[in-house]
């Protein structure tokens, strides 16, 4: 962090940060009463997932896709550094240029010092959510660089000043009349009306002289082909065309995990893609290019492979297929809790459920470790992930690593959580303890049981509980002593 | 901060570490790439008619404007076409055939024209490499019919001419066309598109707002299953229109 010419730019960017964010139940208690920002996500989420769903039923043979993308994903990561040295062999052939980085702060640097050899005080960019990952934007500007989002959600954001919610379509939070106002005050359109079509235009406008003047962009990548050295970007709205054919110098930011072997590989995961993200047969615009081609697009291209804790996950074979990701933010639209939350809770720029794998491991396990209990273990992301992440079984893990870390902790030895749990270690390991234990229970939670059987309040630590659901009341007996008075009787019965 | 070379073999060496047990060296590899499952579906049912009217009714679904034409009237047609989008200046890739260039309009053919020129011209004529069907997918490798990847970008309406012969039901099958992967290619589905605001499409954001497709239908190369591909060198390059 010391290599930052300023912190207080990266400090502006804080919410995100999972380093700084607040634990989810905490962060997420202002969202819950955000009523106008649940209805804006729940609107959208109902749309994609609706779409989704009529594309996957039409595609017979889907679930045979899903295994080939799993089995190519996870083929590509246990050969991953053969594979990343065939794509920068490949790459550098055709004209690119290879780089490194261990870490964000290498990687911004990387960047700046591209930039500026190239004298550029502006940049612009393709959606690019590993540029978010490294912070990037705060880090340009505060060393004199303009970074211009050009996706049309990005463009929100950023003259919004707001923080993406989404991986796919970051601004899903933000509705028409918001948009509208954003635009207008930033764009100094008085008249701008809250009709999607004419906001669209007015983001067309404001970028096109921009497209056409500014020599450098940035973007980031959905694959890399090993085979040929290759970049894929996969888009709508032609911003990325624009940006990957006009300016004169391309600067593509891609987590080392993005390789696949060959080329071909892509006829599975566009199939797979475009159906999960947006719930279309195919994305309007998909992009190919090889290193560099004379007379068409860039003559400088640089790739950033950035590893930022990815090789560190790789060692865990329960956790590895977190690396399997494209990104398609399938999990997150189909995730209950994401549903009513949204995306900023979560503390990281990747929300919802591979958030909540992803950013721990990313973090070392050191922050954000309330993100693995941020789901109900429903398991709906598993089943709508196009690579066949087993997202409960990674939060199953991360949460075993979570308690084994604070159960260590000495401060947290008092912390009522493992208090109760030593005493119910002590309570389980005999029957006559556990007994002795249920009927004291019984005579205890009598003074809150209403007639009805419920328990509707309890104090302490119990409130955690009952503020948000009832709990049933303790039976009269319990099995054993039903099956001791019962059980001689019905046998008898049965003769 | 460590010098890149150094962050490279840092990165290296933790991969390596990390997938030991796994296949490192390259026939293993391969062989297990090889065993990869793949069972999805490859080659599309469809007869050479159902195959057309699937890709002229999903490209129809993204709103792009569809009309057919036999080889013959192909240049008629072309003409028709610009007149009705009410353009008169266009751009064409260098080797478009001469008869598509329509009397009575501008041309420019991209011998090296500037970007301004470009973004100057209402309106674009190109080939296409490959159809596929079951996503209403047009793909671009960008030969001398095709044109550079600004040509197709810049002008805001875009006339694609499609043969039937190069449609294909499924995308593995056009993957199948490609023993040499090409260094450019652009997937186009539709015209430029968001659904940022709302989820509600737009159509027509920084690509091209309006797309049209010729399909010409070529019947003589429907007839056998090997013409069913196009050259391997990429489209219709310096091909006749009839």
């Amino acid at each position: 962090m010391s290599q930052s010419p300023s912190l207080h730019a990266i400090d502006s960017y804080a919410e995100l940060d999972p380093r700084l964010a607040l634990p989810f139940p905490k962060a997420v208690l202002p969202v819950l009463r955000n009523t106008q920002l649940r209805k804006n996500v729940a609107h959208a989420i109902d749309v994609i997932q609706a779409k989704r769903a009529r594309l996957v039923a039409e595609k017979t043979d889907w679930q045979q896709l899903r295994s080939a993308a799993s089995a190519i994903r996870a083929h590509a990561l246990e050969n991953l550094g053969a594979y990343l040295e065939q794509f920068e062999a490949r790459c550098t052939a055709a004209g690119g240029t290879v780089h490194w980085a261990s870490d964000a702060a290498e990687a911004r640097q990387i960047i700046l010092d591209l930039l500026r050899q190239e004298n550029a005080s502006e940049v612009i960019k393709i959606k690019t959510m590993t540029s978010a990952e490294i912070q990037l934007n705060p880090f340009l500007e505060a060393a004199g660089v303009s970074a211009f989002e050009t996706d049309l959600a990005e463009i929100i954001l950023q003259l919004g000043e707001q923080e993406p919610s989404h991986i796919v379509v970051p601004a899903l939070h933000v509705n028409r009349s918001q948009v509208r106002e954003i635009f207008a005050r930033r764009m100094g359109l008085k008249d701008l009306s809250d009709d999607p079509q004419e906001l669209t235009n007015a983001a067309r406008t404001y970028l096109r002289q921009k497209f056409l003047t500014i020599p450098t962009a940035i973007s980031g990548a959905n694959f890399l082909i090993a085979e040929t050295g290759s970049v894929a970007v996969v888009e709508s709205e032609g911003n990325g065309r624009m940006c990957l054919t006009l300016p004169r110098t391309m600067i593509t930011l891609a987590g080392i995990e993005k390789v696949l072997p060959r080329f071909q590989d892509l006829e599975v995961m566009l199939q797979v893609l475009a159906r999960s993200a947006t719930g279309e047969r195919m994305n309007p615009y998909t992009s190919l290019w090889t290193g560099v081609t004379p007379g068409d697009g860039p003559q400088n291209f640089h790739v950033i492979l950035l590893d930022n804790g990815r090789s560190a996950m790789l060692t865990r074979p329960v956790e590895r297929q977190t690396l399997k990701c494209i990104r398609c933010a399938a999990c997150m639209n189909a995730c209950p809790v994401y549903r009513q939350t949204g995306g900023h809770a979560y503390g990281s720029v990747y929300p919802g459920p591979i958030g909540a794998i992803l950013t721990p491991q990313l973090m070392q396990m050191k922050y954000a470790q309330s993100l693995p209990y941020a789901s109900s273990l429903c398991g709906a992301c598993y089943e709508v992930c196009p690579v066949k992440i087993n997202i409960p079984e990674v939060l199953l893990e991360l949460r075993s690593q979570v308690v084994n870390q604070e159960r260590s902790q000495t401060v947290r030895f008092f912390d009522p959580m493992y208090l109760g749990l030593r005493i119910a270690n002590l309570l389980f390991a005999k029957a006559w303890r556990f007994h002795a234990a249920q009927r004291m229970g019984r005579i205890g939670l009598r003074l809150f049981t209403s007639k009805d059987g419920w328990i509707h309040s309890l104090p302490l630590l119990g409130a955690k509980w009952t503020q948000s659901r009832d709990l049933r009341g303790l039976p009269s007996q319990n099995f054993h002593e039903w099956w001791a008075e019962r059980g001689p009787k019905s046998s008898k019965e049965a003769k | 901060m460590s010098a890149p070379l150094q962050s490279r073999q840092t990165i290296l060496d933790s991969i390596r570490l990390a997938t030991l047990p796994c296949a490192q060296d390259s026939p293993d590899r391969a062989e297990a790439y090889a065993a990869l499952p793949r069972d999805y579906v490859r080659h599309g049912q469809l007869d050479a008619n159902a195959r057309l009217k699937l890709m002229i009714e999903r490209l129809r679904e993204y709103d792009a404007d569809v009309v057919e034409s036999s080889p013959t009237e192909l240049p008629a047609v072309i003409k028709a076409q610009l007149t009705a989008s009410g353009r008169h200046s266009f751009v064409a890739p260098e080797q478009l055939p001469a008869a598509w260039l329509a009397a009575g309009f501008e041309w420019k053919t991209d011998r090296g024209l500037t970007t301004n020129e470009i973004e100057q011209a209402q309106g674009v004529v190109t080939t296409a490499f490959c159809g596929i069907a079951d996503s209403g997918t047009i793909v671009l490798h960008h030969s001398a019919t095709e044109g550079r990847r600004v040509l197709s970008l810049l002008p805001d309406w875009h006339l694609i001419v499609l043969r039937a012969s190069q449609v294909v039901e499924t995308l593995p099958e056009y993957f199948e066309q490609c023993k040499q992967p090409p260094a450019l290619v652009t997937w186009i589905s539709g015209p430029s598109a968001t659904a940022d605001i709302e989820m509600t499409r737009i159509k027509g954001v920084h690509g091209p707002r309006f797309l049209n497709v010729i399909v010409v239908r070529d019947e003589s190369l429907l007839s056998t299953k090997a013409d069913l591909r196009p050259a391997e060198t990429g489209s219709a390059k310096g091909r006749k229109p009839s």
